[in-house]
C-alpha cells in the first residue's frame, strides 16, 4: 500500500505533463529560441508536424540507469592546450564572407 | 564491357598491368556522367578538369615507375558535406551554396595522398537531414533501378551514382543510417565504420556524437579497399582512435564456418515488408548452409531507438547548425534590420524547412524544462542500447538485420510527413546509438524489381570480421550484379 502511495501521484503528474508537453507545442516561441522566423501560412503546418514529432519522440520509458553523457569506454583524446599558429590566410578565409571592408567581416551596428 | 562498370579492385590490376591508363578510365565515367546524369542527377557539381589533370599526373607516375598506391587513378565521388580545398561544398543547401572551403578534410588529403580521382560533389539531403535526397536544395536524384523512385537518402547521390556507374566508388556519411539505407535502396554496398575509425574532421557537422564517414561500392573489396584509405588516427578529432588499423581488404577472406550470426527479433516486426524479412532470412540460411551457426537473440530497447535518435541527433543539429549565422561564411538575407533580425531572416531564407524542423526540434528537447524529460532520458536508453549489443556480441560474431523495411519508394509520397519518413531508419539508427559499424549488402530484388539490403552489424573496431562476413555471403551470392539491372 505505501508503494501505491508513493507512485500514483507521480503517474498522474507524468502523463499530465506529457499531455501539457502535447498540447503547448509553441511554434512561434520555438522558432524564437531557434533564430528562426516560419512564415505566417506555413505555421499550421510546422505545428502539426512537431506535435506528430514530438509525440513520437515522447514514446520513451522512465529508467533509472546510471547516466553518463560521453562514451566511458572510448575516452577522447584532448589536444594539449597550447596556442596552434593560424595556418589559413586572412584573404582566403575572407573569400567566403557575406561582406568585407579593410579585411574585416561586417556586420550591422550592435551597439548605439 | 565499359571502364565504368568494373570495380575498383579489377580496375586497380588493369592499371597496374597497363591494360588500361588512369586517363581512359577516368574519360570513360566522365562520358558515363555525360550519358546518365541529366537521368539520375547524382551530382552536385563535376570537377571534369582537375579529375582529368589527376589522372594525367597518376599515368605519367606510373610510367615513371614510381610506386602507387592500389587505388591511384581510381574515380571516386564524395558527399558534398564533405569539404574539399578549392571545390564547393554545400551541403544541399542554399544556406552553403556558394561556399569553397578553405582546407580539405582529413579524408580528402587520405583520398589525395592514394592518388585517387575526384569527380565531383554527390547530391544528399539537406545538412544529410533525409533519407529520400528530396530535401537537397540543389535538384532531385533519382534511383538508377527505377527513377520515378528515390535513392534514398541522405547519401543517395553517393549510392545512385556507383548504382549507375557514375563513380567507381564513392564516400558518404552516415548518422542514422545514411550511407546503409541509400546503398540498400540502390543495390550496392555501403559501409557506416565504427564511431571514432574514420576522422570527422572537415565533415560538415550534423549530429557530432552519431557523424562517421563511410566507403560506398560494388563489392566489399572496393569498400575495403577504401576503408583502408580513410581510416585511422587524426590528431584534428577528439573523438579518432588510437589503434592498429589492419589492411582490411589484403586480409578479406571467407570465415563463415563457426561464424556466429546473432539475429534479433525485433528487427523483424509488424513494420518490416515480407518479402525484405523473406529475402533476409533467405541469405542468413545460405551463411547457416556454408557453416555459420544462427543464434537468436534479443535486444529489447530496439522499439526506442528512433525515438532516441531523433532527440539526440536534433539536439546535435541544433546546436551545430547555430554558426550559420550570416556573419563568417555562406548565405546573408539582403534585407534586414538589426543584428537579431539578420540573424533570422538568414537562417529561415537560406534553411529548408526539414532543417528548420530538426533545429526547432533539438532546440525543444534541450529548452528548459524539456532537457530531463527527452535529452536526458534518451542518453539513458543510448547507454541501455549499447549494453544490450554488448551482451549480445558476448554470444555472437556479428547481427544480421534488414537494413531498411522496404525496398525504394516513389519520389514524393512521403515528402509531407515526416514522422513516416523517420521510420525509414528504423532498423539503421541503433547503429549509430551504440557507435558500431554496421554495412549494407545487396539481397535480391522484390516484386517490383528493386534492390532490398541485408545488414550485418559487429562489435566496436571489428570491421575486419565485419567485411570478411559481407565478404562470404558475397561469395555465395556469386557477387552483386547491381549495375547490370540499372539504367
Amino acid at each position: 500500500m505505501p508503494l501505491i502511495k508513493i507512485f500514483f501521484p507521480v503517474r498522474i503528474y507524468l502523463i499530465c505533463g506529457r499531455m501539457e508537453i502535447i498540447m503547448n507545442i509553441d511554434i512561434k516561441h520555438i522558432a524564437k529560441l531557434s533564430r528562426l522566423k516560419i512564415e505566417d501560412e506555413k505555421l499550421d503546418k510546422f505545428e502539426k508536424n512537431m506535435k506528430s514529432i514530438v509525440d513520437m519522440v515522447d514514446k520513451l520509458p522512465e529508467i533509472n540507469d546510471s547516466l553518463s553523457l560521453l562514451d566511458p569506454t572510448e575516452p577522447m583524446t584532448l589536444r594539449s592546450d597550447i596556442a596552434v599558429t593560424n595556418k589559413f590566410k586572412r584573404e582566403d578565409l575572407l573569400k567566403n564572407a557575406p561582406e568585407v571592408q579593410a579585411g574585416c567581416l561586417v556586420v550591422p551596428k550592435t551597439v548605439e | 564491357m565499359r571502364l565504368y562498370e568494373k570495380t575498383a579492385s579489377e580496375l586497380s590490376e588493369m592499371l597496374n598491368n597497363k591494360e588500361c591508363s588512369a586517363e581512359e578510365l577516368c574519360k570513360d565515367v566522365l562520358d558515363r556522367i555525360n550519358e546518365t546524369e541529366n537521368k539520375v542527377g547524382a551530382y552536385v557539381s563535376v570537377s571534369y578538369e582537375s579529375a582529368l589533370e589527376n589522372a594525367e599526373k597518376i599515368d605519367t607516375a606510373r610510367q615513371r615507375g614510381e610506386k602507387l598506391h592500389p587505388l591511384a587513378g581510381i574515380p571516386i565521388g564524395i558527399k558534398d558535406n564533405i569539404s574539399t580545398k578549392g571545390i564547393r561544398t554545400t551541403c544541399s543547401s542554399k544556406m552553403l551554396e556558394n561556399y569553397v572551403p578553405p582546407f580539405n578534410a582529413t579524408v580528402i588529403n587520405k583520398i589525395n595522398n592514394a592518388g585517387m580521382t575526384i569527380l565531383g560533389k554527390m547530391n544528399m539531403d539537406e545538412f544529410a537531414m533525409g533519407s529520400s535526397t528530396e530535401t537537397s536544395y540543389m535538384h532531385l536524384t533519382r534511383n538508377p533501378h527505377n527513377t520515378d523512385c528515390v535513392p534514398g537518402g541522405s547519401s543517395g547521390g553517393s549510392a545512385a551514382a556507383v548504382a549507375a556507374g557514375e563513380a567507381i566508388v564513392t564516400l558518404g556519411s552516415d548518422t542514422g543510417g545514411s550511407i546503409r539505407q541509400p546503398a540498400a535502396l540502390c543495390g550496392v554496398v555501403g559501409l557506416k565504420p565504427t564511431y571514432g575509425s574514420v576522422s570527422r574532421y572537415g565533415l560538415i557537422a550534423f549530429a557530432s556524437s552519431l557523424d562517421q564517414i563511410g566507403p560506398m561500392g560494388k563489392s566489399v573489396r572496393d569498400v575495403a579497399m577504401l576503408q583502408s584509405v580513410i581510416c585511422g588516427h587524426d590528431k584534428y578529432d577528439a573523438t579518432s582512435k588510437v589503434m592498429e588499423y589492419p589492411d582490411y581488404a589484403s586480409n578479406l577472406k571467407e570465415n563463415a564456418k563457426g561464424l556466429k550470426i546473432g539475429i534479433p527479433k525485433e528487427y523483424f516486426g509488424s513494420g518490416i515488408d515480407d518479402e525484405v524479412k523473406d529475402s533476409v532470412m533467405k541469405a542468413i540460411k545460405e551463411l547457416e548452409l556454408n557453416g555459420a551457426e544462427i543464434k537468436e537473440i534479443t535486444l529489447p530497447s530496439t522499439e526506442y531507438a528512433i525515438n532516441t535518435y531523433y532527440i539526440i541527433a536534433s539536439a546535435e543539429a541544433s546546436s551545430n547548425l547555430a554558426r550559420f549565422d550570416g556573419v563568417k561564411y555562406g548565405y546573408r538575407a539582403e534585407n534586414y534590420s538589426g543584428l537579431t533580425d539578420m540573424y533570422e531572416k538568414t537562417r529561415s531564407e537560406g534553411f529548408g524547412d526539414e532543417v528548420k524542423r530538426r533545429i526547432m526540434l533539438g532546440t525543444f528537447v534541450l529548452s528548459s524544462g524539456y532537457f530531463d524529460a527527452y535529452y536526458k532520458k534518451a542518453k539513458r536508453i543510448q547507454n541501455r542500447i549499447s549494453s544490450e549489443f554488448s551482451s549480445a556480441f558476448e554470444e555472437c560474431d556479428i547481427i544480421a538485420t534488414p537494413t531498411v523495411p522496404a525496398s525504394a519508394f516513389k519520389i514524393g509520397v512521403n515528402i509531407n510527413d515526416p514522422v513516416k519518413m523517420y521510420y525509414n531508419d528504423v532498423c539503421t539508427v541503433t547503429a549509430n546509438i551504440a557507435g558500431l559499424p554496421a554495412i549494407s549488402l545487396p539481397c535480391g530484388m522484390d516484386s517490383k524489381n528493386m534492390p532490398m539490403g541485408l545488414q550485418l552489424i559487429g562489435n566496436k573496431f571489428a570491421e575486419q570480421t565485419l567485411l570478411n562476413s559481407a565478404y562470404t555471403y558475397e561469395k555465395i551470392c556469386g557477387g552483386f550484379d547491381a549495375l547490370s539491372k540499372a539504367l
